[in-house]
């Protein structure tokens, strides 16, 4: 042990204050030190929950060569998707029945009366539209139809519903997949056909192959949904269209159309005017809702 | 309750070689043959296969049959081993043949080893073959919107009809459901 005594009481006075100085100095840079970490913490959190998937929507509507517009679309309003979510929709009235038009704005109407949907009760939104198609089928009785797409956004996930072969398509790590089934009688010969194990090459030929078996207008019908949502990444690309765009751009072509530094205005705008260059004589109505997924402060 | 659907198509190929294996007692095992990247003699090796299989290593645990498939299949034989156990599943795979998971609305492959299930839960086997025509995202879609596993296979297999009408060699895939 050190024997302070023979030191002069100066010096020990000075070392005295010294290591009290140096204690006050300690705990004080131990206190900043927590004080920091859980200030940088609790910034961090606040932020990253502010981080959220945001919906840039944009969307074209166009007549192609036919008479009237039989596409129909609809987005919710922008300012209630915080609170209940983005729904975007296109019903593409049936070719070859009368009232086209007329049933696939009825369509979108009705979804707009209807709006808001809660996220979750999947089956309550699925009734709603067969309610849609049963009110169009007392009208007509089989005589008009349309088919029906809609997506339902809320925050980084999304449920879809379908009735008939229009299309919802998710664009993801620059590939375009298809995400909804086609409810035509091509899909029951393939079931057929593979079970028999044989391939399915002649169902592709039958004259019968694009006739749906589901359709907005058909008595109680089934709707194609997402029992559970599928989860959203950013920079996903969502297209709800009608199948005039895909008549002209098929699936896997549709990527080399747009660029992924756009925005959902610019993809919408690149799509339409690759159909439109296509120059199809027989261009059916070509109409799509693009949603761009971005990540960003709210 | 064990929900499951097996599809096994020849393609354009003259025979089948692969080899799907479902067992429900005394727990589900899912054991998956890829014969057609058998170079030669894959009818021998599937029969070595389904031998391995049903000899008692099977019985033990699938980790150990797993090493006996390692030790006396040939090198280019891929093959994938589930089986469930207590609320979750062991998975063994060697190759490209794999097994994905549908859960929370995302799909990833099922690593090697033991993994925990959760309710509603989806899983598919398929060999590499099957998953060429497919996207994940489109597995992942069908999984969402179907009733029933039959339902899944189902959409899955006109996806894969849409691209090449079924003439694309062997396909062999098993869409499961197991509610723990």
């Amino acid at each position: 042990m050190y024997d302070f005594s023979l030191l002069p009481d100066d010096t020990v006075l000075t070392l005295g204050v010294a290591l009290v100085l140096f204690a006050v100095a300690f705990i004080f840079f131990v206190i900043v030190a927590i004080y920091t970490l859980i200030a940088t913490t609790a910034y961090s959190k606040k932020h990253k929950d502010k981080l959220k998937l945001i919906c840039d929507v944009a969307y074209f509507h166009e007549r192609g060569k036919r008479d009237n517009q039989e596409d129909s679309i609809y987005i919710s309003p922008i300012e209630k998707v915080e609170e209940s979510g983005l729904i975007a929709a296109c019903s593409d009235g049936m070719g070859g029945l009368l009232n086209g038009e007329v049933v696939s704005k009825y369509v979108t109407d009705s979804l707009s009366e209807n709006y808001p949907y809660k996220f979750d009760a999947q089956n309550e939104n699925a009734k709603i539209i067969s309610d849609i198609s049963n009110k169009v089928y007392e009208e007509y009785h089989l005589g008009a139809g349309a088919t029906l797409v809609m997506v339902h956004i809320f925050d980084d996930y999304m449920n879809f519903y379908s009735l008939g072969d229009s299309n919802i398509i998710l664009i993801r790590n620059n590939r375009a997949t298809l995400l909804n089934y086609k409810q035509n009688y091509i899909t029951l010969m393939i079931k057929k056909f593979a079970e028999g194990g044989i391939d399915t090459v002649d169902a592709y030929r039958d004259t019968r192959a694009k006739g749906l078996v589901d359709f907005v207008g058909n008595l109680n019908c089934n709707v194609l949904k997402t029992a559970k949502p599928i989860r959203l990444i950013e920079n996903d690309i969502i297209i709800v269209s009608s199948d005039g765009v895909t008549d002209s751009i098929p699936l896997n072509r549709l990527v080399n159309h747009i660029h992924f530094d756009q925005n959902a205005t610019g993809i919408a705008r690149a799509i339409k005017y690759g159909v439109k260059t296509r120059r199809n004589p027989r261009q059916d109505n070509y109409s799509a809702v693009v949603i761009k997924m971005n990540r960003s402060f709210v | 309750m064990i929900e499951y659907y097996t599809f096994k198509h020849r393609g354009d190929s003259l025979e089948y070689l692969d080899e799907v294996y479902l067992t429900l007692v005394p727990s589900i095992t899912v054991a998956m043959f890829y014969g057609s990247k058998v170079k030669e003699g894959a009818r021998s090796q599937a029969l070595l296969f389904s031998e391995l299989l049903n000899s008692e290593e099977s019985a033990n645990s699938i980790a150990d049959l797993d090493s006996y498939m390692e030790e006396y299949l040939d090198e280019t034989s891929e093959y994938l081993l589930l089986r469930s156990v207590n609320n979750g599943i062991e998975c063994f795979r060697r190759g490209d043949i794999c097994a994905k998971i549908v859960r929370n609305g995302q799909i990833s492959i099922l690593p090697n080893g033991y993994f925990g299930l959760s309710h509603e839960d989806r899983i598919i086997c398929a060999t590499s073959n099957f998953y060429k025509y497919l996207t994940d995202e489109g597995i992942l879609a069908d999984a969402l919107v179907a009733d029933s596993c039959s339902d899944w296979m189902n959409m899955l297999i006109r996806r894969i009809s849409d691209q090449n009408q079924l003439k694309c060699g062997n396909l062999s895939a098993v869409t499961l459901k197991l509610d723990t």
